[in-house]
């Protein structure tokens, strides 16, 4: 099972961050290449893991930026505001240095503005390990 | 007034959704546009049919579930005025 450990000064303050890449689906991906179409090329960007999210979030500029168009609806809740609905995006979520990948529906969301522009949710830790250890400000993450 | 670009697949699966749940409830339904193209196990088989016969363009792939399931963000970094569909 490949893993990512990383050491954070700040892990307390910001949490598990880690960098990530969005690209299309490989399926989509495929299509493109048989029509002859340009394939978008992967945003880098830092991710949140956060235990408090049931599913995964990302930046709404984000599938705009690849091009994607939505093929789900859902509602989400946050302890400020309920039901709101967002478009859901099916999209490729790479940790590029161990080879972590992730494929799977993603929300588009508006996210606070603190460098962070998507949440691992809990949709994906159902996939794999957390392992936090706060007095060594390190944590590693593994995916199947 | 926000525009939904999957309302007629939604409202599609609104008129359908008795029948799916008596036939089909908890696997995964295939619309686009005013059709139900398919029925799934899983969302992945949903997904990739949908963007082999329709590619990059929108469809809806939805759970049949006779209650619908949201999703919980017990922080606040989704901001408040996160109207997302647009």
């Amino acid at each position: 099972m490949p893993s990512v450990t990383a050491v954070s000064e700040n892990l307390e303050k910001e949490g598990p961050i880690i960098e990530i890449h969005f690209s299309i689906s490989q399926e989509l991906e495929k299509k493109y290449k048989e029509e002859g179409k340009p394939v978008p090329k992967p945003i880098a960007t830092r991710a949140l893991i956060d235990t408090g999210a049931s599913a995964c979030v990302v930046k709404k500029e984000i599938p705009q930026a690849l091009g994607l168009e939505p093929i789900g609806v859902i509602k989400i809740s946050t302890p400020s505001h309920k039901d709101i609905e967002c478009y859901q995006y099916f999209m490729r979520m790479v940790i590029p240095v161990q080879g972590i990948a992730y494929q799977g529906p993603f929300i588009a969301a508006a996210l606070e503005e603190q460098n962070i522009n998507s949440l691992i949710g809990r949709d994906i830790l159902a996939n794999g390990i957390l392992i936090y250890i706060g007095y060594m400000n390190q944590f590693t993450f593994s995916l199947l | 007034m926000v525009k939904n670009i999957l309302a007629k697949e939604l409202e599609t699966y609104e008129e359908n959704k008795q029948r799916l749940l008596s036939e089909s409830q908890g696997k995964f339904v295939l619309i686009r546009g005013g059709d139900i193209i398919n029925v799934f196990d899983t969302y992945s088989d949903a997904v990739k049919v949908g963007i082999d016969k329709f590619g990059n363009t929108p469809f809806l792939v939805k759970k049949i579930v006779e209650f619908e399931e949201k999703q919980n963000f017990t922080s606040n970094l989704i901001k408040k005025e996160s109207i997302c569909l647009q």
